[in-house]
């Protein structure tokens, strides 16, 4: 049996590093810089030292560890140079990023940004009685070349940036050098192409300080990263909202199971009959129905004041004392819990009573129920002690296949209900874009759904001693 | 007929249709595709046929060709709105909007048994108007079509994997896939190499990364590069120490797979996709429904290919001295094709219901499309909610989703699985 529990947890680590793998993809794939998000007063300060600019988004960015190589390696052109990474800003290094793709020759992609750069702190540094619309407008364009990508876009708007410096020969003058840098620098970019190096793969090992590695021990260590939005530890938000989303979950497998029994074995035992095809048809019914249109109808049903049917506080878990402990909020929240739970229990009562009639048929066709009713046990007898007994096994493992559908399904529902589970969570913080809390939600998703799987298999392991043997 | 001269096929297809729901379903099935095929020519705001200063058209015919830029619109379509001319003669379709147009004397959300502001009943709103002025019922024509053609193309896309992922799993086993050691390394080597040459240099569309043509055009190089080294490793293997044949337990490396796929919490990777895509639209999303779920088609399949392996007409063709792929794809896959039904007919029912789950939550769904989830939307954002707006799209959700588990139900019966 150890060896057993062993070998399936062993099954787990392959799973969880392609789950990790997918999560922290999709979070490098997804849109924004997440140091801005974080730091959103850091966007406005257009103005002031550049230089400070740069150090108080840097110390943001080394706080989310954004400042480290993504992964253990890269496979890119060799045109890009190996310490790529270190432009931290997102928008920066994807403008550098697509001019490189132009020309293949990262030297003159950098000297150019450098000069582009230095124009930039030149025009910060103006003495006062040289400011006024030309250099503002200067600045302006200066900030707009840092996000130009496109070489004939730039050139553009280089021409641009000297007719404006035209029309002031006193601002011309003062940026003399910088701008015929810059103009030099880009002319440079433009003819000292190396395109094949665009087109030659090559492999950069970075070792173990990268993100994805401090992610992942981060996150087996318990600590799952800081959420964009307030800064705050995703473990304590996440740890909140697991308690309510299994709460529910947990609560309607109960019931489902609780109800479902005993109606598949009815149906059973009524087989063909039209008890068996009324129950039949509804079951079938139930499990199609939408439980997140179900939700949204008992809404309607319970809060449209014309029906008068409003007994159940439908939206919100209340407020409660922060000190409140768990079982307080439960017995103060169990009147908001009743409805999500019947949206999420139907769905699976309706699978496992027509797995159990199916279970129950079977286990009837048998030998030893013959033997047995030949015999002359009484019919309750056959029923309850032998065939439900044998039938029951299968019912077990469907625990593997509801639990995940059960999660799914309670994202939707504990939307519709307001209730601070995970599925609120994670639609919430995808919409604030808050991506460290939507791929926790996520591994926690898969993790769990690994353990439930586990937990049916160990049961049904447990129950019938055959299966570890092999 | 006689039982005995009908294929396998043929009887299949009678014991299904036997069962009364099944032939309930099917009829379901033909007219949700009536009206996603001709949703435009039943629910539009433009007329089907009209004269205008004694010119004859055909506006709806015409805006297919306008699309194609074949045609354009004559002087009074574009300066007035279709719902303001002056026609001699006009025939409305049977629904006289679009679920785009917009009803500016029915703004606010009407109900389809009050007093609507309407010309004649001809224009009444049967199933009421959600907040904006849509019409419910094109809104659910039109909806047909986004519904079907959204689990057609996660049906697709997870059949293309399912198949054959399942096929290799199921023919080769664990013992049948041997491949030289060169012929290992080349592949792991050229694995690499092909993302590089197909998604990282620039002829790949960086504006459009998600693009139909880029990532066709990207994963054609990668097959290119991966037959390439297949070629080479070959030439190669003809050297005694590389040429040694390796064998590659196929069947329990694709079975992590589909562990690995099962215990992705499904709707959760989905949302989370959807929401970083920069131009939401529901075609995407579906794309990724079927990346994710296509373990139930390679479940089955792997399992029907074990079955036929074992056949005599296979070990006739090996036999035979036909290529391996040969006897895949042209002996064996057609014969464990049919149970794949059962998984695309459950899958179709799942990916609908995901469909409208995500324009539920209004993610990954661009915002002007009118969908069935998104007039279920309106009712869970506003605070006064419409029992139309509720009733008649959920209905149409549940029907289609039962329908195709019952499809998948009587498909499984009929072929005793």
């Amino acid at each position: 049996m150890l060896q057993y529990i062993a070998r399936r947890l062993l099954l787990f680590v392959p799973t969880l590093i392609v789950i990790s793998f997918m999560a922290f993809g999709l979070r490098q794939l997804a849109p924004g810089d997440p140091v801005d998000t974080l730091n959103k007063s850091g966007k406005g300060e257009m103005t002031g030292d550049l230089a400070t600019i740069e150090r108080a988004y840097l110390e943001k960015a080394r706080l989310l560890q954004m400042d480290k190589p993504t992964f253990y390696f890269v496979i890119n052109a060799s045109a890009y140079p190996d310490t790529f990474f270190r432009i931290v800003q997102r928008a920066r290094r994807q403008t550098l990023d697509a001019i490189l793709q132009q020309s293949g020759n990262w030297a003159a992609v950098s000297h150019y940004f450098t000069s582009l750069q230095q124009l930039d702190q030149a025009v910060r540094n103006l003495p006062i009685s040289l400011r006024g619309e030309t250099s503002v407008q200067t600045q302006r364009n200066v900030q707009d070349l840092q996000f130009t990508a496109q070489i004939p876009l730039i050139k553009k708007r280089v021409e641009l940036l000297k007719k404006r410096l035209a029309t002031n020969p006193k601002l011309a003058a003062s940026l003399k050098q910088p701008t015929a840098n810059l103009q030099q620098q880009f002319d440079l970019l433009q003819t000292q192409t190396q395109f094949w190096r665009l087109y030659l793969p090559s492999f950069k090992w970075y070792g173990l300080d990268n993100q994805y590695h401090h992610w992942v021990v981060g996150c087996l260590k318990g600590n799952l990263g800081i959420s964009y939005v307030d800064g705050q530890p995703v473990t304590d938000k996440i740890k909140a909202a697991l308690n309510w989303t299994l709460l529910i979950n947990v609560f309607s497998i109960f019931l489902a199971y609780l109800f479902a029994i005993p109606l598949g074995v009815y149906a059973a035992r009524r087989k063909d009959r039209w008890q068996d095809r009324v129950i039949g048809f509804f079951l079938f019914a139930l499990f199609a129905l939408p439980s997140f249109w179900v939700a949204i109808m008992l809404l309607v049903l319970f809060t449209t004041p014309e029906l008068g049917m409003q007994f159940f506080t439908v939206t919100g878990i209340s407020d409660l004392a922060e000190g409140a402990t768990f079982g307080e909020r439960f017995a103060a929240n169990i009147r908001h819990l009743i409805l999500p739970v019947i949206c999420l229990t139907y769905g699976s009562l309706a699978y496992i009573a027509r797995q159990m009639r199916g279970a129950m048929l079977q286990t009837l066709d048998q030998d030893f129920i013959r033997t047995a009713r030949a015999k002359g046990m009484p019919e309750w007898k056959v029923i309850w002690r032998h065939a439900f007994r044998n039938a029951l096994f299968p019912m077990i493992t469907l625990f593997g296949a509801i639990f995940p559908s059960m999660l799914a399904g309670s994202i939707l529902v504990e939307s519709v209900f307001n209730i601070p589970g995970m599925g609120k969570l994670a639609i919430g913080a995808i919409g604030q874009q808050d991506w460290p809390v939507v791929y926790a939600v996520l591994m926690i998703g898969a993790v769990l759904t690994m353990l439930g799987i586990l937990f049916s298999d160990l049961l049904y392991a447990w129950a019938d001693p055959r299966i570890s043997a092999t | 007929m006689t039982t005995d001269t009908l294929t396998y096929q043929q009887a299949v297809w009678q014991r299904f249709r036997r069962r009364r729901s099944v032939r309930w379903a099917l009829r379901g099935l033909y007219f949700g595709l009536f009206l996603a095929l001709f949703a435009d020519f039943l629910a539009n705001d433009k007329p089907l046929f009209c004269q205008i200063n004694g010119k004859i058209y055909f506006p709806v015919v015409q805006s297919y060709l306008v699309q194609l830029a074949w045609s354009h619109w004559d002087d009074p379509f574009t300066t007035e709105e279709w719902s303001e001319q002056k026609y001699t003669r006009v025939w409305y379709p049977l629904i006289p909007y679009s679920n785009t147009s917009i009803d500016h004397h029915n703004l606010s959300s009407t109900s389809p048994l009050e007093e609507q502001n309407v010309v004649s009943w001809r224009f009444r709103h049967w199933l009421g108007t959600d907040g904006v002025g849509h019409d419910v019922a094109a809104a659910l024509v039109h909806g047909t079509r986004t519904a079907l053609s959204a689990g057609m193309v996660a049906m697709l896309v997870a059949s293309l994997i399912g198949i054959f992922l399942g096929a290799l799993a199921g023919y080769f086993g664990d013992d049948g896939l041997y491949l030289s050691r060169i012929q290992v390394v080349f592949n792991l080597l050229a694995f690499p190499i092909g993302i590089f040459y197909g998604f990282g240099t620039p002829h790949y569309p960086a504006d459009a990364p998600l693009g139909v043509l880029g990532v066709s055009l990207g994963l054609l190089w990668l097959l290119g590069i991966q037959f390439l080294a297949n070629i080479l490793a070959i030439a190669f293997g003809r050297i005694p120490w590389l040429g040694k044949k390796m064998r590659i337990p196929i069947d329990s490396l694709i079975n992590r797979l589909i562990e690995v796929f099962d215990s992705v919490p499904t709707l959760l990777l989905i949302l989370s996709m959807a929401a970083i895509l920069a131009r939401p639209n529901i075609l995407y999303a579906m794309a990724i429904i079927g990346l994710i779920s296509w373990t139930g088609i390679a479940r089955l399949l792997r399992a029907e290919m074990l079955k036929i392996r074992q056949l005599q007409y296979i070990e006739a063709a090996q036999a035979l001295g036909y290529s391996r792929w040969r006897i895949i794809f042209r002996h064996a896959l057609p014969n464990a094709l049919p149970p794949v039904l059962i998984a695309i007919a459950f899958g179709m029912a799942s990916a609908i219901l995901i469909e409208a789950s995500l324009s539920v939550l209004g993610i990954g769904v661009a915002a002007d499309t009118v969908t069935w989830g998104s007039l279920l939307r309106q009712i869970s954002t506003t605070y006064h909610p419409e029992w139309w707006l509720a009733i008649f799209p959920g209905l149409a959700i549940f029907f289609s989703v039962l329908l195709f588990n019952y499809l998948g139900d009587g498909l499984s019966r009929a072929m005793d699985k």
